[in-house]
């Protein structure tokens, strides 16, 4: 049985909730990021680091503020009639056509203004942020690690076993994925070629407990995991193909998730895999003066959006869709102003990707607004916290439990919904592909829905958790566009409710908590 | 615990934990000499500088100076495609260059805090061959003398001002690049947020008016047909001329216009702060000694060693001579902390073993690219850090130099002793080998199949094996056979010169216990 048949059956039997996408009948099947079934619904994350802060304003352009944009970065701006328009305000730098024809297929998100409190604009303290996802200095441990640990506390010691014989995490290249850091060990292992057997010498010894000791048996394990693992890989990519022509050769990161796809299309039950790809650091020459869609900058996208497109096009013909989900992220976007050097400095908040056939494809979130006078060194400021998005794909793609997703975090999570279409249990529920916005969530007394809209009658209300509807307030014609409709809950007692939209284009639901 | 001169037993285990610590691989000879010297005179012996010869031309592309002479104060070609091939063939003989030096080095820690250097600026080389050549000398001719003066003289460094963008930092538009990472990576070091752009050191007002300190400098020459060098030039209408306001971090300080000095009365504030003394040691205490900064080390080691950084004017020898004659540093718990480098382990390969390849010029280049580019695989690209922090081994917590290893390098690190012992790594028609047996030669007792293993263990690995592990060894050496046996082989072998029937079982036995050794946990700690 397919999962979303699986799903659906559980869904039907209790219909009672009608129109809650997530959290409810999913237990059994929860905890999927640790549950290694050999069945095909294990679901796979991909992750893509764009090394160096990548410049978010010229990568989803807000066409709708072009205009000041130009005031502020002449020097680089993309001309208008180049971008790659995906909605009337919003396209693509124009060498991102693989992931525009993505966009165009539902099978690409872009989470608008994520960041995170207190924008640090150093690169390594910025992507310790972004790899432990917590601002605590004093934190060591990766998001994925913390999550890998509280199931496996004694790893590395006595891993791979029978329950897990795969690697939790594999990170394509010679680097292991700060992601996936844990208390005792990194969880993620090193995969530069997975054609490639590995039988290395497994030394004996003993650990004395001095610092030598602990290191000499650290390397002991890193050898017998190269063994070990090293060879379940190799089984898996002997098992597995790759049937997309679209990867080029020269193209590094494409060729690491052709690599990616031939593993999980071989059966390797492996969760996470991390890739990277350095250079987005554009302080100069970000854009050519000749030519401003020419330069550095271009490449770059250019590598990300056709490795991504090509993988997108593999899993597809490997029939793989419904188990693999993307996201890139990078330590921070760039300043609104570009400097003298064609290129742009350290800045705050930048767009990050979603993509797959299971995620909830379309603009999440607004364009950030850009004043036409702005402070020195000013960024793009944060609206949604990465955190929240890290939080989110746990609990809509691995179906871990929220509560056990907020002690992963230090801060109370906002969830979105981000990948969970494939999760959706009830035919109204298929029609909800754009994502509605509550703000803010938890509220006290006022909250705010942002949408993006068909023309045509409107109507919102509040239901309680049962289903049952606690107040009907907006009901109007509107026209096609983002709007904004809020809402006074001051009088409601705190709780869960759900927020209820309807429109021709369908219903959206989105869970609101009301705190006293 | 505190930095007293170590005044315990100096033999063979202190002066072979100096070396790895101080070395690219020692040898079994220089292991020996430095036992018999005082302590003190062995450290005082490692702190020089070396004299080296600067990199010559050996590929076609170089097409303005014959083979075996140097480009460093050439020009270049005008016509740009021979502009290009002509810059290719330089930086492939600088890193030629740069592995021959570490190949050669004597008895100077002087690659050893070359490297440090290259790792704390983080550059990454590109622009300029010949910048690339006057920017490691920097390094390396003053990897001993004055901290304060080294960043000044990398500030105005054309390959500083190129790879931070200082080159393009005017009063017209300021680029802070630079200016950032001189606070936070090179000089005083980023302490925890504790307010909005307040990082406990420096703020955000800080990074701002320092970008515009250092406005007003550009390089020029740049793969010239007519300069000799890439130059840096001070263009005063490119200065920013406002007076600068400092943070409460550097006591509110205002710096002045003072045209092309003005960078240095701003360096010479931030060195005001003690903080920077105390960052560079730590990160010398973590190079040399361990990762694990412990309440102890940070409250009672790094404070003593930067009031000597402060005491000496900022001078970094005198900081090496009380760290690498300390009690602390001979302490046992402290050996074998630090896991190896790529540069530590092909290095201890080569070197430890006198392995110092010369065929001719052209091989001679491959042979050294070919170790350039096997480091490179192992996750170090020594002309090109992986960011401006340097590698992630020495910063990033909590894992530090584990980061080296994982499943892709640890067999780049296997595979390179595997073909260094039997094979031999072919290169142009040459096979790059060990000489096992002029190894074997140069040990105290070769004869001694347990005073051989001795000897290699104290070289290659920290501290002592477990009996068995020696025994394990052993048995590898004399083929399990009693240990008579090896000596009557060694034995017949030395009086059989040039006879392979008695050479060739002699030199395979020792391939196998080195490969052995090489693929040993231990061996991957120094």
């Amino acid at each position: 049985m397919k999962r979303r048949d699986f799903i659906k059956n559980v869904a039907l039997t209790t219909a009672s909730v009608p129109f809650v996408s997530n959290g409810f009948g999913m237990q059994a099947i929860g905890e999927k990021l640790f549950n290694f079934s050999t069945g095909a619904e294990d679901r796979v994350l991909v992750i893509i680091r764009l090394n160096g802060g990548n410049d978010g304003l010229n990568t989803a352009i807000p066409i709708d503020q072009y205009a000041n944009l130009m005031l502020h970065r002449p020097n680089i701006i993309i001309p208008q009639n180049q971008i790659l328009g995906l909605t009337p305000e919003l396209g693509l730098h124009p060498s991102m056509v693989g992931m525009k024809n993505l966009y165009n297929q539902g099978k690409l998100g872009i989470v608008q203004n994520v960041g995170y409190p207190e924008q640090n604009r150093s690169h390594f303290r910025s992507t310790d942020i972004w790899s432990t996802g917590s601002l605590d200095v004093n934190e060591t441990k990766g998001w994925l690690g913390r999550y890998f640990d509280s199931y496996n506390p004694n790893y590395p010691t006595n891993y791979p076993n029978a329950s897990y014989p795969d690697p939790f995490a594999i990170s394509m290249g010679s680097e292991v994925s700060a992601t996936c850091q844990g208390i005792a060990a990194n969880f993620s292992h090193a995969v530069s070629n997975p054609n490639n057997v590995y039988s290395l010498y497994e030394g004996g010894f003993v650990n004395d407990g001095s610092y030598y000791g602990n290191q000499v048996e650290y390397v002991a394990t890193i050898i017998g995991q190269t063994n070990n693992y090293g060879q379940v890989i190799n089984n898996a990519a002997n098992a597995g193909n790759n049937l997309s022509g679209m990867y080029d050769a020269a193209n590094s990161l494409a060729m690491q998730m052709k690599y990616v796809a031939q593993m999980i299309s071989g059966g390797l039950k492996t969760k996470v895999y991390v890739l990277s790809l350095g250079g987005f650091d554009t302080h100069d020459n970000q854009a050519d003066s000749n030519d401003l869609t020419l330069g550095a900058h271009k490449p770059l996208l250019k590598k990300v959006s056709d490795a991504i497109a090509a993988f997108q096009d593999d899993l597809s013909l490997l029939g793989l869709e419904d188990r693999v989900v993307g996201m890139t992220f990078s330590e921070f976007g760039r300043q609104i102003a570009s400097n003298a050097s064609l290129g742009t400095d350290h800045g705050d908040a930048a767009p990050l990707f979603l993509f797959g056939t299971c995620i909830n494809y379309g603009v999440i979130g607004p364009n950030p607004t850009i004043q036409s006078s702005i402070q020195d060194q000013a960024g793009v400021p944060m609206q949604i916290d990465f955190r929240d998005v890290y939080a989110s794909i746990l609990k809509d793609w691995f179906q871990v439990p929220s509560n056990q997703v907020q002690q992963l975090f230090s801060h109370p999570i906002q969830y979105y919904t981000l990948a969970g279409t494939c999760n959706v249990g009830i035919e109204e529920m298929a029609l909800k592909k754009d994502e509605m916005l509550l703000y803010p969530n938890p509220c006290t007394s006022y909250f705010t829905i942002r949408v993006l809209l068909e023309e045509g009658k409107t109507q919102a209300e509040l239901r309680d958790v049962n289903g049952a509807v606690v107040m009907s307030f907006f009901d109007q014609h509107l026209s096609s566009g983002l709007h904004e409709i809020p809402c006074d809950v001051s009088q409601l007692p705190a709780g869960n409710y759900f927020v209820v939209l309807r429109n021709k284009e369908g219903i959206r639901s989105h869970k609101l908590v009301k705190t006293k | 615990m505190s930095l007293t001169p170590y005044s315990g037993a100096w033999t063979k285990s202190e002066a072979a934990h100096l070396l790895r610590r101080t070395l690219f691989g020692p040898t079994h000879a220089q292991v020996t000499a430095v036992s018999q010297l005082t302590m003190a005179d062995a450290v005082n012996q490692l702190l020089n500088i070396e004299t080296v010869n600067p990199p010559v031309a050996f590929d076609a592309g170089e097409t303005i100076v014959s083979p075996g002479s140097t480009w460093v104060n050439a020009v270049y070609p005008s016509n740009p495609v021979a502009n290009q091939a002509c810059e290719v063939a330089r930086l492939k003989s600088l890193s030629y260059w740069l592995m021959y030096n570490i190949n050669s080095q004597g008895m100077s820690i002087n690659q050893k805090m070359m490297f440090f250097w290259q790792n704390h600026f983080g550059v990454a080389l590109s622009s300029d061959a010949r910048a690339a050549y006057t920017y490691f000398e920097l390094l390396r001719t003053s990897c001993l003398g004055n901290f304060k003066q080294l960043i000044k003289d990398v500030t105005l460094d054309p390959s500083m001002l190129l790879f931070l963008n200082g080159n393009t930092n005017s009063v017209q538009a300021p680029n802070e690049n630079y200016s950032r990472e001189l606070l936070e990576l090179f000089t005083i070091g980023k302490g925890d947020q504790i307010a909005s752009g307040d990082y406990s050191t420096y703020t955000e007002q800080d990074v701002s008016s320092g970008a515009k300190i250092l406005t007003g400098y550009v390089v020029q020459g740049l793969r010239s047909a007519t300069l000799t060098a890439a130059q840096t030039l001070y263009l005063a209408p490119l200065h920013d001329t406002s007076s600068k306001q400092l943070s409460y971090h550097f006591n509110n300080a205002v710096i002045a216009n003072n045209g092309a000095q003005e960078y240095s009365d701003y360096i010479d504030v931030i060195f005001s702060q003690d903080q920077v003394a105390h960052f560079i040691c730590t990160k010398l205490y973590r190079y040399f000694v361990n990762y694990d900064i412990t309440n102890a080390v940070e409250t009672l080691i790094i404070p003593e060693l930067a009031q000597t950084l402060i005491n000496n004017n900022y001078d970094i020898q005198p900081v090496l001579f009380e760290l690498l004659t300390s009690d602390h540093f001979y302490d046992v718990a402290l050996r074998g902390t630090i896991i190896r480098s790529p540069l530590e382990t092909v290095f201890t390969m080569l070197n430890s073993t006198e392995t110092i390849p010369n065929v001719n010029l052209t091989t001679n280049a491959n042979i050294y690219m070919t170790i350039y580019y096997a480091n490179q695989n192992m996750g170090l690209d020594y002309a090109a850090p992986p960011s401006v922090a340097g590698w992630t081994s020495y910063y990033q917590l909590p894992s530090f130099s584990r980061l080296w290893v994982n499943s892709t390098t640890i067999k780049f690190r296997f595979d390179m002793g595997q073909g260094l012992l039997f094979f031999g790594i072919p290169i142009n028609g040459y096979f790059l080998k060990i000489n096992t047996l002029n190894f074997l030669n140069n040990l105290s007792i070769p004869s001694d199949a347990d005073a051989v293993i001795y000897d290699m263990c104290e070289l290659f690995i920290p501290k002592a094996l477990e009996a068995s592990e020696h025994v394990g060894l052993v048995n590898v050496l004399t083929n399990f056979l009693p240990t008579f046996e090896w000596t009557l082989q060694y034995n017949d072998y030395l009086a059989n010169p040039g006879n392979a029937t008695f050479s060739d079982p002699v030199r395979q036995r020792v391939e196998l216990v080195m490969d052995r050794i090489f693929k040993m946990p231990q061996f991957q700690m120094i």
